[in-house]
């Protein structure tokens, strides 16, 4: 996956990807046939009613989820996800994405600095880069916090933890998941700014949002509509 | 290595893993203890017969080895013997001197002849024995032996029938003279002088007319000094040392249990019974035998009166309620295997030769360091010497008993000579062994059940980890390694607490047996508080602690309530040594079987966390994260 930079090829691409989960004895479809891309640097806003299918989309976009056999590929830098062995798809959530939840879940035995550098545990095995994840909280105005267990923090701060933690080993893609749903308008608008400081910098970024308002913050925006896209617009439409 | 930092964290910040660990640890501490007392059960069993027998023996029952001497002269020739020692072992009967009256209590008895101090040499008999001066409880009655007893000896026969007609003690209306002095004979002495001051007390009317004025005098100034309480305590009771006669006497040493007089109280300490009054020691014993002669027939039965010197305590029960030990000359006496002169058939005042002392057994003793199998070996060796010599130097005469040509002649280590009585107490440990194993599959189920909802518990930390980049394996490695330490802390803490308990078991034993009542009263003060603060909590709402509260109360409310009964019953003795041959509870660790079972529940702590480790690299990440 080091083949960055390919002219023309998009960063993340999503192709025709279908995705049916089973209740029960019942199959409930809910991506049918939706694509999207997004470019290098780019900030992708995906709008959708609750139950349109956009967690979905981003579970697969980060390779948390595979699509139905037959279903469409989610393709990284040209290459196909789905097919890839599960030590590459780990390699691939560990370095490549990093992921962001309405409910920030941190980890409540860890603190602080530890829940931001669990990818690099993780993903390195022996030690992670505690200088960047120090740097990370500090830029979020978390230094004070670092020894704090997520239950002493507040909604943002807990929010930006997982910002911090998402981004530890430099990821080209943010996927982030209703990153203010849980949050007030004041707190959610400086996770907001943070993002978009972050997408200045050159972050690329995927964000599942059901309010137009902070959708149209990204440089475009696709709507899902009963797990398929309807339109992809971008920002200069509106 | 977010494995232990997680594994770490998960450990410290709940109470969850808390009861795994007090699971297992309770489980290892459970074997350990059955295990180490078993173990030590069977290890007194097996140094018992060093102490009471030696490492060696040779035995020719019945009709003994003749020689003897000389053979114990080329055991101990051997460097790797310490010592050998003679002695002669026979059954019989032993009239006890109770109960009061004409009618006592006859006892089967093992007999062994020993030379007291050669036998010491070889075991621990020195040790064992009980009475090192008289006890307070007799000192009162003995006093009375002294100071009576030689008024008494003085007594001739028409005096002894008077004083038995007229004490009340005996029935002697329509009693001839010969019939009461038969009555009289039957008394052992302490019972004579509590006839004489009975009699001297109530009746001192009577007295005058019997005794000599000589013996009235005595008798009235031990009166006086009795009265004023100043009886002469001239203690010369025991035996002294290990020489096992009184005043030239040969004299029994009895085994503690062999005299019902001894009883074990609950604390595991020999009591006299009736107040002093059948301390054995102030008493002799009529011991009967029955002799062999050399064809294997019975001759007519020998009886010996002795005076108890002593008693000694093994520690091992099936010992000490039948075994009486007596000077082997005696012995040999009255097994008719003492020298003799061998007489000419048609003129007996012809000797032709001299018949040798025989013992019935040699007992070996080897070094600290030797195996007893080799020693066996040896002492064959030196057995096959000696048999030899004798032949040799001895023709024509008796020949000692030889090895495959007298089958009843043995030379065995005490583990085999006492194979049928330590087989099944190893069989039975091997049988606890194997039971007890099945606390490993109740550890494993416990280590399993609670995992099991850890595992539910972290459903959503396991969600973020594989959104992170976390692979399954290292999601099974998370729950392997909390069990790995689950079952090494709870193993450690379980060999503490098995140590704890096994290296205090006695006191424990004791405690149970005569409950402090400061523990009762500490009990029941606890009790109270919990039920106080039980009740303040009910102001709370919740129902939890009250719960708690309540269940810890009946708890200590019923631990209360058994001390008490303990208390008032006097209490319990689990441990009888009528059953458990051993007085005390072994309490040494099998240290062996300890870290066996340590690491036997730290592999079933793993295979109880492998199923809920596994499901949780099952999770869907995707579900996972759903949670919240």
């Amino acid at each position: 996956m080091s083949d960055q930079g390919k002219v023309g090829v998009p960063l993340l691409e999503a192709v025709d990807l279908h995705k049916t989960y089973r209740m029960g004895s019942v199959d409930v479809p809910v991506l049918q046939g939706s694509s999207m891309k997004l470019d290098p640097g780019e900030w992708v806003a995906v709008l959708g009613a609750s139950g349109s299918g956009k967690s979905t989309l981003l579970h697969l976009l980060g390779g948390l989820d595979t699509p139905d056999p037959k279903g469409g590929e989610v393709m990284y830098k040209g290459r196909t996800i789905s097919t890839l062995t599960r030590g590459a798809r780990n390699r691939y959530r560990n370095r490549e994405v990093g992921l962001v939840f309405q409910f920030y879940h941190l980890l409540p035995e860890l603190n602080v600095l530890e829940n931001t550098l669990l990818p690099g545990l993780v993903g390195s095995g022996i030690r992670a880069d505690r200088d960047r994840a120090r740097e990370l909280l500090s830029t979020f105005g978390l230094d004070h916090r670092l020894t704090h267990r997520p239950r002493e923090l507040s909604g943002g701060e807990r929010q930006r933890v997982a910002i911090a933690r998402a981004l530890l080993n430099k990821p080209e893609v943010l996927l982030a998941d209703e990153p203010t749903g849980n949050l007030d308008e004041d707190t959610g608008s400086e996770i907001l700014e943070l993002l978009k400081k972050e997408h200045q910098a050159g972050l690329s970024i995927v964000m599942v949002t059901h309010d137009r308002a902070i959708a149209e913050l990204a440089d475009r925006v696709v709507v899902l509509h009963h797990g398929r896209v309807d339109q992809d617009q971008s920002l200069s439409i509106q | 290595m977010y494995h232990f930092l997680l594994t770490s964290r998960y450990l410290t910040s709940r109470i969850i893993p808390l009861l795994a660990i007090a699971a297992v640890a309770l489980c290892v501490a459970l074997v350990i203890v059955v295990v180490s007392v078993m173990t030590g059960f069977l290890d007194m069993i097996k140094d018992s017969g060093r102490t009471l027998m030696g490492d060696v023996m040779i035995s020719y029952p019945v009709s003994g080895i003749p020689w003897y001497d000389d053979l114990i002269e080329e055991v101990e020739a051997m460097p790797e013997v310490v010592a050998a020692a003679p002695m002669v072992e026979t059954i019989g009967v032993l009239r006890m001197p109770y109960p009061r009256g004409a009618v006592k209590e006859p006892k089967m008895v093992q007999i062994w002849g020993v030379d007291p101090e050669r036998f010491a040499k070889v075991t621990t008999f020195g040790e064992t024995l009980m009475w090192p001066e008289v006890p307070e409880s007799a000192r009162y009655q003995v006093s009375h032996d002294e100071a009576y007893g030689p008024i008494i000896d003085t007594f001739d026969r028409t005096q002894r029938i008077a004083i038995l007609r007229a004490s009340d003690w005996e029935d002697t209306e329509g009693m001839s003279d010969s019939q009461v002095a038969d009555m009289g004979s039957a008394l052992t002495q302490p019972e004579w002088y509590e006839h004489m001051r009975h009699l001297m007390l109530d009746k001192g009317d009577t007295l005058p007319r019997i005794l000599r004025d000589d013996q009235r005098l005595d008798m009235q100034k031990v009166i006086e000094l009795e009265q004023a309480g100043r009886l002469p305590i001239d203690l010369d009771v025991l035996a002294e040392g290990l020489s096992m006669s009184r005043n030239g006497r040969p004299g029994i040493v009895a085994g503690i249990h062999v005299s019902d007089a001894n009883y074990r109280d609950s604390n595991g300490e020999y009591q006299i019974g009736g107040n002093g009054h059948w301390w054995l020691p102030r008493y002799e014993g009529a011991l009967t035998t029955i002799p062999v002669d050399a064809t294997g027939g019975t001759l007519e039965p020998e009886t010996v009166l002795m005076p108890f010197v002593n008693e000694f305590s093994s520690g091992v029960f099936a010992v000490d309620e039948i075994r009486v030990m007596i000077p082997l000359g005696t012995a040999q006496r009255m097994m008719h295997l003492d020298a003799a002169e061998i007489v000419d058939e048609f003129d007996p005042m012809k000797v032709v030769g001299v018949e040798p002392a025989r013992a019935t057994m040699i007992l070996v003793r080897g070094q600290d360091d030797i195996d007893p199998l080799d020693l066996r070996e040896l002492v064959r060796a030196a057995y096959q010497r000696f048999t030899d010599k004798m032949i040799e130097t001895q023709p024509g005469s008796v020949s000692p008993p030889i090895e495959g040509i007298n089958p009843s002649l043995r030379i065995l280590t005490w583990e085999e000579q006492n194979a049928a009585f330590i087989g099944p107490v190893e069989k039975e440990r091997a049988l606890m062994r194997t039971l007890f194993s099945i606390v490993y599959v109740v550890c494993a189920a416990l280590v399993l059940a609670i995992f099991w909802a850890i595992v539910y518990e972290k459903t959503r930390d396991i969600g973020i980890l594989r959104s992170i980049g976390a692979s399954r394996p290292g999601i099974v490695w998370i729950f392997l390694l909390y069990g790995l330490v689950v079952g090494i802390i709870g193993a450690v803490i379980g060999l503490g607490l098995g140590w704890l308990i096994t290296a205090n078991v006695n006191g424990i034993h004791d405690l149970l047996a005569q409950p402090p009542g400061w523990l009762a009263w500490s009990l029941a003060a606890v009790t109270v508080i919990t039920l106080l603060w039980t009740f303040l909590k009910l102001f709370t709402g919740r129902i939890l602690p009250v719960m708690l509260g309540l269940m810890i109360s009946i708890l200590l409310g019923l631990l209360t309530a058994l001390v008490f009964i303990l208390d008032a019953q006097g209490g319990v003795v689990i441990w009888d040594p009528a059953v458990y041959y051993f007085s005390e509870v072994p309490n040494s660790i099998d240290l062996p079987a300890a870290i066996i079972t340590m690491i036997g529940a730290v592999i079933f702590s793993l295979v109880g966390a492998a199923i809920p480790a596994a499901r949780a690299a099952d999770v869907d990440p995707v579900k996972a994260l759903r949670y919240e």
